[in-house]
């Protein structure tokens, strides 16, 4: 029997929570192996607390096993002791293949258990399949312009499964036996303290990894002005702003608005790319958006080759013109 | 205060998706399908060391060193960091020795930063821009034993250790770091890369550069292969994704807008 165990060690668990575990499933399927989770952290006392989420459909049997490991140390930012806290769980329990959610706390925490279990380490995979035994490992490459398949055939293997990737499962996250494991952790372990934590709002109040609509900017936009009219147009479709990495590194936008490769993963319904030429880099970033739609002054753009939409236009001329039509079209609803 | 800036080249990552090409063995890009050049990120952090390196002018001096692993031809990296006014520029031959792997270029990163003791802090990019591994930092801090903090953008440094602002799913965290540590860097606009000077350029492109061998740096070379063969390439394919794009005509921008506003609900989409 192989064991795949999923480690969410964030306070939240949140979508991509429940796609690294709709990943363990999809592979313990084909595996017939199980799956067990971990939850690490402040994330063990509160799914403890209220495990079911109001709505959703109870799935008892589908983790063989749940480990809770809370600690009044793992708190805040303490990479070193999450990974001495995984350690411990991990003399007990061998699993095959440890996958974690693609947030940057887990990006952290993952290679650094890696590196002591001397195990095979994947980030950013968007495919896990059984062959054999083996785990076959798909992670995109080159900035998006390959996908490389990879063969871990000696367990342990460690990975972090790329946002919006894979189905988030629904329903109870908790399942099977459940755990809570002791560990001593060492202070002296720490050499990290964090002192301030800045959250930083999204421009409409809708976060960008939940938006049904995203209207995105880059350096066509030109300065923090032009972000303006695509908040208003955001705000009126009911969505969030997005941006690429150029207009996050001229500084009209903050850096956790930037979607693509080494940003935010969006799969909304409808994505607006405005003044932005479609890098491999960005378009990796919505590869699993429903609509997309490109403005641009150039109709060579390469975000044309994967819009559905394409407007050839300067944004300063269309996007106000349609503010005015969604407006309309907002009002016309409501009456 | 003694800062190493890891750095590593790639094929340029802007090159256009219609230019990229595999290799025969479809395990890698083919060679010579564009430039070469330093990953982005290792650019960010010699920004951040430079910075660092600036802010200090008044209390303490601080040395920047580049390192490299990779072929002789990767000097060309180490050059670029000299041009950006790095103070001295190591390359790690990777010339007889296995394949680069996170683990093998860790190993030998952990070596170079012994030898140059007393450092107090290594600076990587977050991910490599050709395979976005994001591993070599953390793998060199455990190697070392030392504290890391990956996707930092800006340092200060403080009595006894470093105050780095790392960015997280929602926003910011200042955290403090003891010395000496690690931190991966990542993008943000206080740290995009400087342009060299064309005298610094000309300068960086006659400075000698030290190149330590594998034996050099590693008893155990057996044990490096070791690290090897826990995962096999077994094939790249580039994805297809053109689609058909639906132009939206119109006379007037007006007409453009409502154009797509019906496009939209004919999709049910608004
Ligand atoms: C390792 C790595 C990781 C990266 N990660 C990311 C990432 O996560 N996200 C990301 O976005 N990028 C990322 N990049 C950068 C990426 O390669 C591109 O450089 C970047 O996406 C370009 O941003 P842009 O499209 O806004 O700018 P540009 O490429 O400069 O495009 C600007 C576009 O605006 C158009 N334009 C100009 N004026 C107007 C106007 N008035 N109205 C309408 N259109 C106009 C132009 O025609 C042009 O197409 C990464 C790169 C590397 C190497």
């Amino acid at each position: 029997m192989r064991v795949i165990l999923v480690v969410l060690p964030t306070p939240e668990v949140g979508r991509s929570e429940r796609e690294a575990i709709g990943a363990a499933r999809a592979l313990a399927t084909a595996f017939a192996g199980e799956v067990n989770v971990a939850l690490v952290g402040p994330a063990a006392e509160s799914v403890a607390e209220r495990p079911e989420r109001a709505g959703l459909t109870l799935e008892a049997s589908a983790n063989a096993r749940t480990f809770f490991i809370a600690h009044p140390m793992l708190r805040g930012y303490a990479p070193e002791l999450y990974v001495s806290a995984l350690e411990q769980l991990l003399a007990t329990v061998r699993p095959d293949v440890i996958l974690f959610p693609g947030r940057t706390i887990a990006l952290e925490i993952a290679p650094r258990l890696a590196y002591r279990l001397g195990a095979a380490m994947v980030t950013d995979v968007i495919g896990l399949q059984a062959e054999d035994g083996a785990v076959v490992i798909t992670k995109p490459v080159y900035g998006g312009k390959a996908h490389a398949m990879l063969v871990a055939s000696r367990p342990p293997v460690v990975v972090c499964v790329r946002p919006r990737a894979f189905d988030p499962i629904e329903g109870e996250i908790v399942g099977g036996d459940t755990t809570w494991v002791e560990v001593a952790l060492d202070p002296s372990l720490e050499r990290t303290r964090l002192l301030e934590r800045i959250q930083e709002e999204s421009a409409t109040g809708t976060a960008l990894e939940e938006a049904q609509i995203v209207v995105s900017g880059g350096r066509g936009i030109g300065g923090p002005e032009g972000f303006r009219l695509l908040e208003e147009l955001a705000r009126w479709l009911g969505g969030a702003v997005g941006a690429s990495r150029a207009a996050c590194d001229a500084g009209w936008v903050p850096a956790s608005w930037q979607i693509g490769q080494t940003g935010k993963k969006v799969a909304p319904d409808l994505y607006l790319a405005v003044g932005i030429s479609g890098a491999s880099q960005h378009v990796v970033g919505i590869s699993r958006a429903k609509c997309i739609v490109a403005i641009n002054t150039d109709p060579h753009a390469p975000i044309f080759k994967v819009a559905d939409l394409g407007i050839v236009e300067a944004y300063e001329n269309i996007i106000p013109v349609l503010i005015e039509e969604v407006k309309r079209l907002r009002v016309a609803g409501k009456a | 205060m003694r800062v190493i800036v890891c750095v590593t080249q790639i094929l340029d990552p802007e090159i256009p998706p219609g230019e990229f090409r595999l290799n025969a063995e479809r395990t890698a890009a083919a060679e010579g399908i564009g430039q070469l050049v330093m990953s982005i990120f290792d650019e960010n952090a010699v920004e951040v060391a430079l910075q660092l390196r600036e802010r200090m002018i008044e209390r303490e001096p601080v040395e920047v060193i580049a390192l490299t692993v990779g072929p002789p031809s990767a000097a060309d990296v180490l050059r670029r960091a000299l041009s950006l006014r790095a103070d001295r520029a190591i390359l790690i031959s990777s010339e007889g020795g296995p394949v680069l792997d996170g683990v093998v270029v860790a190993s030998l990163l952990k070596a170079a930063v012994e030898r140059l003791h007393p450092v107090d802090l290594v600076l990587c990019g977050r991910e490599t821009g050709d395979w976005h591994g994001g591993q070599v930092g953390s793998f060199l801090a455990e190697a070392l034993g030392w504290t890391c903090v990956t996707f930092v953008s800006r340092i200060e440094a403080t009595d006894g250790g470093f105050l780095m602002r790392r960015q997280s799913d929602e926003g910011w965290e200042i955290v403090w770091a003891a010395r000496p540590a690690v931190a991966t860097i990542t993008n943000e606009e206080t740290n995009v890369p400087r342009l060299p000077k064309v005298r610094d350029t000309m300068l960086a492109a006659r400075a000698p550069i030290p190149m330590w061998t594998i034996p050099e740096l590693v008893s155990d070379v057996t044990g490096l292969w070791g690290a090897n063969g826990r995962l096999q390439v077994r094939e790249l394919v580039i994805p297809g994704t053109s689609k058909a794009c639906e132009w939206i005509e119109g006379e007037t921008v007006t007409e453009k807008a409502v154009h797509l506003v019906r496009a939209l609900r004919e999709r049910r989409i608004l």
